[in-house]
């Protein structure tokens, strides 16, 4: 990070990295040490951040859950009895119908791909210090 | 005691005073770091206001996660950690302007380069042509020139296996001779001359 003498690249052995090593080095400009420590004591006078109100939010995420769960039963059950109707039923009927069981597969997916990117969010939320 | 040792006794001490609820006490983190700090984050961007800018995110993100310093490694490799892992995002969020690796013009034959000036300028063309390289191998030549060529300190920044640094590092430095073929003559047949502590300056020496 010292300044070097500069000697060209085509006299010298080794020219890349005395050229990448050899810079000159940069002094913080004079403001910036009372420019840092401004905001570090604007974010320490700063109230704590609000915690997540988990006991507030468990039971209606409990309800959540019993409802979507509920639901994906139901979704499941009317499916499956749709499936037992559908090979009964002539092979021109759509796809979907004709085949029910891939969509509950397409359905389950969806479902473990919105709790995965809730969990990530929320881990990401939590590493930043927003929650 | 050595400087080094003094250093990460102050930095210590500092910690702990931050973290007993003493903000001020930061303020001897930040002038013992802040220089270091923008030289490596004008080596990410070239471009001394946004150095600036970069470092002091850092060191605010320091501030904010002091208490995640496990002490398992020394504060500075924590710190620069840190600091690479806030310029990489922060770059990545607004790019600086750079031209491709390609279009970086050769620098001019020797024949013009009595002329300081105009060294400096070709020296400038491969730094700059630096940030032209893929991410994945900008990286470690930035660092591993910012920590003076010693590659354990690049790796240990980059949270890297040494080997995957060296690698990578092998694969830029191609990269950058296949640009400016002059310099291609002068390599010391890939072969890294990782810097023994007598040649390497401290960084730490470099501290207001």
């Amino acid at each position: 990070m010292k300044p070097t003498a500069t000697k060209t690249a085509e006299a010298n052995p080794a020219a890349l990295d005395r050229i990448l090593t050899a810079e000159e080095e940069l002094l913080p400009s004079s403001g910036f040490l009372a420019s840092v420590m401004e905001r570090v004591q604007e974010e320490a006078a700063a109230p704590p951040p609000i915690p997540f109100p988990w006991k507030r939010a468990i039971p209606g995420i409990l309800v959540a859950a019993a409802v979507l769960g509920g639901g994906a039963v139901e979704l499941i059950r009317h499916v499956l009895s749709g499936a037992s109707e559908i090979s009964l039923a002539p092979p021109q009927l759509p796809a979907v119908v004709a085949r029910p069981l891939p969509s509950v597969g397409w359905v389950a997916l969806a479902l473990g791909a919105s709790l995965l990117s809730w969990m990530l969010s929320h881990r990401l939320a939590g590493r930043s210090g927003l929650l | 005691m050595s400087p080094n040792s003094t250093s990460a006794t102050e930095d210590l001490a500092d910690v702990e005073r931050v973290l007993a609820g003493d903000a001020a006490a930061f303020a001897g983190i930040v002038r013992r770091w802040q220089s270091p700090l923008i030289n490596m984050a004008w080596r990410y961007c070239r471009d001394r206001g946004r150095a600036e800018e970069l470092a002091q995110e850092a060191l605010l993100r320091a501030w904010r996660g002091l208490a995640q310093w496990r002490r398992e490694s020394s504060f500075s490799t924590w710190l620069f950690a840190l600091a690479a892992n806030v310029f990489r995002s922060e770059l990545k969020r607004f790019p600086t302007v750079n031209l491709p690796l390609e279009a970086a013009p050769e620098p001019s034959g020797p024949a013009s380069q009595h002329h300081a000036l105009a060294e400096k300028s070709s020296q400038d063309v491969v730094r700059r042509a630096v940030l032209a390289l893929p991410l994945r191998y900008r990286e470690p030549v930035i660092l591993f020139y910012f920590h003076e060529m010693d590659l354990a300190a690049a790796a240990r920044t980059m949270r890297l296996p040494e080997g995957t640094l060296k690698a990578r590092l092998s694969r830029a430095r191609a990269l950058l001779r296949r640009r400016f073929p002059h310099l291609e003559d002068e390599q010391e047949a890939l072969g890294f001359s990782i810097a023994t502590p007598e040649r390497r300056p401290n960084i730490e020496a470099h501290r207001n």
